[in-house]
């Protein structure tokens, strides 16, 4: 048996934006086992939920549970305190609400593909996909007005409406994108370079997304139809705007990749329909009953399934909130998708999983 | 999306879990547990399923703080980041799971309990 | 040439996430990327703590990170700048009365330029990159200039003894 050496990775490493350390023990650079220590950013959200702000902020304070995917959370929030409130929303709030979390769709795939690129080692890509990801950052301003935290979607509805100009901006920033994107694809799917270090690396089957509960893009690019847009209808109409699943069949990093790159058009299809037949009506339902009761909702974030339990006691905190980010369901996943790959791809699979630590612990 | 409760027993909670969970149809989401207040723990687990709709099902079972809730690793393969997250968070007691995911070895008490 | 020259034409950064939300760590990904473009200034993003010179922090920092925050900043060699991006990182923010939270990353050790903003935009660290670049001048003149020594250096082992000869500068 050959000498096995533990090689930390993290907690502060470039090729890492957030503290998350990894433990790989390597046997002739092969990786034979992994720990994962995910806790660097717990903060303690879910208390503070239910205890400091009352329910009509909250929707504010789980927003800063991430800034990639905020949108996916005070959405989520917002959707469960208004089952809590038996509250029903005007179609055009929900429209909003897919603009803005597709638009959100778009900057954090872009984001995940630019660092996939930088960590195999294709500089000048990352460099490229991040030039193209400003164009998501600028109409996310144009729309909520924050390139980053939108706080867009508010207990009752929305909180800015959209302007016609503002929705002509975006389909003719849309229509600019879109043969950036096309290159974008050629890149990532053919380049050979690139397919050195992304093929066949970090395959994850999908016999182990089942049996380990995977969720997002890592579990549709091994071809597992999972994806919570097709399967609810009733908080948002993901079908109405023209939601397509997309599934790879490898489960390696290519094929994450390609499964990024393909709902990317997708996304942009979804944004022009809702913007082409977004139904007039109030973007905001106002209340004055009290939460009750409890209630759970699922939504899918860009990183897969979005789950959020509340409970209410008829005042105006929450009794409890519980926050399931999809990095948390994704742990065992990644643990299993390291073994048999060599330690020089473990920063590639790393970024191809498209961690988010600030949602796991919270 | 509709929810199904499904009252049980820490004594039969595996026998129902593992009646219930089907690895090509199930898809567990997340372990959780709220405080009742009173020394009263409510604990759930939650599935869905891959159908469409889907449907979320809710395990639920009441237990006394300090009683050992079986574990359903062995049912379900990804449990175990849910169960020690919950050691944590509500300082409950786990089969098998360790403090430490994500406080510190010396942090005192469990944050989400309504008594600290 | 002098090293002196290159730092000041040419500081390299090292970010550390403290326990933020990701919102800032983004922001400053953007201004690496062409549409910013900080490395006009000479800027690289390192990950090496012993060849840095100015420290990008954001967030809060957690009961966890603190440790490690403290273990990267003294590494870091002389003269270096710390920067806090983001109103969480510059006070604790919103995460303030959370229980895992120790406060502003001034809690911890010395901060010189505070960059406000949930998330702070791009414009904005610029503008705090730009601030830094000015105090790590005057920390280097600082740390360049001549001390007349008032007593003999003392020698220990045929080498001079530094801790003594610090203690004999008269300010």
């Amino acid at each position: 048996m050959a000498t096995q050496y533990d090689i930390p990775v993290g907690a502060q490493h470039i090729s890492l934006l957030e503290p998350l350390h990894f433990k790989l023990t390597t046997e002739n650079e092969k990786i034979v086992d992994v720990q994962a220590n995910v806790g660097y950013v717990h903060r303690g959200i879910e208390l503070a939920c239910t205890s400091k702000f009352k329910f009509r902020q909250v929707s504010f304070v789980v927003g800063r549970v991430c800034g990639l995917c905020s949108i996916s959370h005070t959405t989520a929030y917002s959707q469960v305190a208004e089952k809590l409130l038996n509250l029903e929303l005007s179609k055009r709030a929900k429209y909003l609400r897919i603009l803005v979390l597709e638009l959100d769709r778009i900057h954090s795939h872009l984001l995940c593909l630019s660092h996939v690129a930088e960590n195999s080692g294709f500089e000048a890509l990352f460099m490229k996909t991040m030039k193209d990801r400003e164009i998501s950052m600028e109409l996310l301003e144009a729309v909520c007005g924050n390139r980053v935290q939108y706080d867009y979607s508010v207990v009752g509805g929305v909180a800015r409406d959209l302007r016609p100009e503002v929705a002509q901006m975006v389909l003719a920033r849309l229509n600019d994108f879109k043969p950036k994107l096309d290159d974008l694809r050629e890149i990532f799917e053919n380049n050979y370079s690139l397919s050195l270090k992304n093929r066949g690396i970090g395959v994850l089957s999908s016999e182990n997304v089942k049996l380990l509960n995977a969720v997002g893009p890592l579990a549709r690019a091994a071809g597992v139809p999972i994806d919570v847009r097709n399967e609810t209808e009733d908080l948002l109409p993901w079908k109405e705007v023209g939601f397509n699943m997309v599934l790879g069949d490898a489960g390696d990093v290519h094929a994450r990749n390609m499964v990024r790159i393909h709902e990317l058009y997708n996304s942009i299809q979804m944004i022009e329909n809702v913007i082409n037949g977004l139904p007039e009506g109030d973007i905001i339902t106002e209340t004055k009953a009290m939460p009750e009761g409890e209630a759970v909702v699922r939504l899918e974030a860009p990183r897969g399934e979005l789950f959020h339990y509340a409970k209410g006691n008829k005042t105006q905190i929450l009794e409890r909130l519980k926050i399931k980010a999809p990095t948390f369901s994704n742990i065992p996943a990644f643990i299993e998708t390291f073994k048999g790959n060599e330690y020089a791809s473990a920063p590639a699979i790393i970024a191809s999983f498209d961690p988010c630590l600030s949602c796991t612990a919270r | 999306m509709s929810m199904k409760k499904i009252e049980t027993t820490l004594e039969t909670l595996k026998a129902d879990i593992g009646a219930f969970y089907k690895v090509d149809e199930h898809h567990f989401i997340v372990m959780n547990v709220v405080d009742l207040g009173g020394n009263q723990l409510d604990i759930q687990w939650f599935f869905s399923d891959y159908a469409q709709p889907c449907e979320v099902t809710m395990f639920t079972a009441k237990a006394d703080a300090g009683v050992q809730i079986p574990s359903i690793n062995s049912i379900v393969a990804s449990a175990w980041v849910a169960e020690a997250e919950l050691v944590d968070l509500m300082g409950v007691n786990i089969e098998n799971a360790q403090k430490g995911f994500v406080l510190e070895d010396d942090f005192e008490g469990s944050p989400l309990r309504k008594v600290k | 040439m002098k090293l002196s020259g290159y730092r000041k034409k040419s500081p390299w950064i090292l970010h550390y996430n403290a326990g933020s939300c990701n919102g800032c760590d983004i922001e400053i990904l953007a201004c690496l990327c062409p549409k910013y473009d900080v490395e006009r200034f000479g800027l690289i993003n390192t990950g090496n703590p012993k060849q840095s010179d100015i420290l990008l922090i954001t967030g809060p920092v957690t009961k966890r990170s603190r440790e490690r925050l403290v273990e990267i900043y003294a590494q870091m060699p002389e003269p270096k700048v710390v920067i806090a991006c983001g109103s969480c990182a510059s006070t604790g923010g919103v995460f303030r009365p959370m229980y895992n939270i120790e406060g502003g990353v001034d809690q911890v050790i010395p901060v010189d330029v505070y960059v406000p903003g949930c998330a702070c935009r791009p414009e904005q660290i610029i503008d705090g990159v730009v601030t830094a670049l000015g105090i790590l001048e005057q920390k280097t003149k600082e740390i360049e200039k001549s001390h007349i020594l008032h007593v003999a250096p003392l020698e220990e082992d045929g080498q001079v003894n530094r801790r003594h000869m610090a203690g004999t500068i008269k300010k």
